[in-house]
């Protein structure tokens, strides 16, 4: 089974009686995995529009995914749909083979989903004020002045700060690195 | 649009879907189109003159019965079909039950001992059958397209076809208030002739008309 099916299910399920957050987070989610499928298919602005018509697509038709059924291969339904519509919108007719839907979720989501991970658990080490200024500034592009702002310290503390906390997880990282290296070694 | 803005806009004031949605549409339109085909076949060639005396008969209720399986089978399959990733084997696999059954029913029939071949298979109304039966049919052919297109249906041909094989039925069904005949060869051969017919009607329709 596709590793994210049961994450996924569940937040339709909960988008089906109407929890938009979970519904965005679901839409968010997708689009990854849609971006790299129509990317290796399509040219650059059609992939785009198709990752659109294909959102908007689940979107509308959403009463059809069956809770019974893996909510992958129900996406993957429609994002092939979308695809062979493209190709007849563009008036070329390659066949899209009935590959299943590991096609849509397969493709190098594991590596970044691992990489994703690793950056959660590390900062998980850092104590709460410290982690939401780094994963503020330095993961999701926020502004020190506004990171400032936010909490009362001054721009300058803010980046000590900031600066201290990278210093202690690059720290950590050494120290995993050594330890896994240890292992390494012994294998070779 | 950026994707992002996108998304933001589909989830703010997302409905909520209520159970059963897609068995509701489908059925609404199945009750509409059956009430279109209902109206064609009084209005254009009626109900058949002896109907009082015809619906306790054997062979109307074998047109009934065979009939409305293969119409309860057809709905079965529509419904799968507009869900992308459903499996659609086991409706499939079920229509043999009507086809084995009406088969047996017809050999026992030719077998009998005061069999009368030509009355059995061609009737009086053979050449006419299939054909008004694809015509009863299209009201409800209709209804089942406008219906499956607000679904998700991925391969058009198939998806039509399904609709075509309901909508057959249905229009069989219909049909069979007109019809006189009974005998299990006919209803074998020409009500199950109507019935291919609209499905392939259906899926030589499906690819230009569902597409969404």
């Amino acid at each position: 089974m596709i590793a994210q099916e049961a994450q996924y299910r569940d937040w339709m399920l909960a988008a089906l009686m109407g929890d938009a957050t979970a519904y965005r987070m679901l839409l968010s989610g997708l689009t990854r995995h849609l971006r790299s499928y129509f990317a290796r298919r399509l040219d650059s602005g059609a992939a785009e529009d198709a990752v659109q018509e294909t959102l908007i697509a689940i979107h509308a038709r959403r009463a059809t995914y069956d809770p019974s059924l893996p909510f992958t291969a129900w996406v993957y339904g429609i994002a092939r749909y979308k695809l062979i519509d493209e190709f007849r919108r563009a008036k070329r007719r390659p066949t899209v083979s009935l590959e299943d839907a590991g096609e849509l979720f397969g493709h190098d989501e594991t590596q970044e989903a691992i990489a994703r991970r690793d950056v959660t658990k590390l900062l998980d080490k850092l104590p709460a004020a410290k982690r939401a200024l780094v994963k503020d500034i330095k993961l999701d592009g926020g502004s020190v002045a506004e990171a400032a702002q936010r909490t009362g310290m001054s721009e300058s503390a803010v980046k000590v700060s900031v600066h201290r906390a990278i210093k202690s997880l690059s720290e950590e990282l050494k120290g995993e690195e050594l330890k896994q290296q240890g292992h390494g070694d012994a294998d070779r | 649009m950026r994707t992002d803005d996108l998304i933001a806009q589909l989830s703010s004031g997302l409905e909520p879907v209520k159970r059963g949605a897609v068995g509701r549409l489908l059925l609404g339109a199945a009750v509409l189109g059956m009430l279109g085909s209902v109206a064609l076949m009084l209005s254009l060639i009626g109900l058949r003159h002896d109907f009082a005396r015809a619906i306790v008969s054997f062979g109307m209720w074998t047109k009934l019965v065979y009939t409305f399986v293969i119409a309860g089978l057809g709905f079965w399959l529509v419904e799968r079909m507009g869900r992308p990733g459903a499996e659609m084997t086991r409706p499939l696999q079920l229509l043999a039950i009507p086809l084995l059954a009406i088969l047996l029913m017809s050999v026992l029939q030719m077998n009998a001992p005061s069999a009368d071949m030509p009355r059995l298979v061609l009737g009086h109304s053979s050449r006419v059958c299939a054909f008004l039966v694809t015509m009863t049919a299209l009201p409800t052919l209709a209804a089942t397209f406008w219906a499956l297109r607000k679904l998700a249906p991925t391969q058009l041909t198939v998806a039509g076809a399904g609709a075509g094989l309901f909508a057959g039925a249905v229009g069989a069904f219909v049909y069979s208030f007109h019809c006189t005949e009974g005998a299990a060869p006919f209803i074998a051969i020409w009500y199950t002739l109507g019935i291919v017919a609209v499905t392939a009607l259906g899926a030589l329709l499906g690819p230009r008309v569902l597409r969404w």
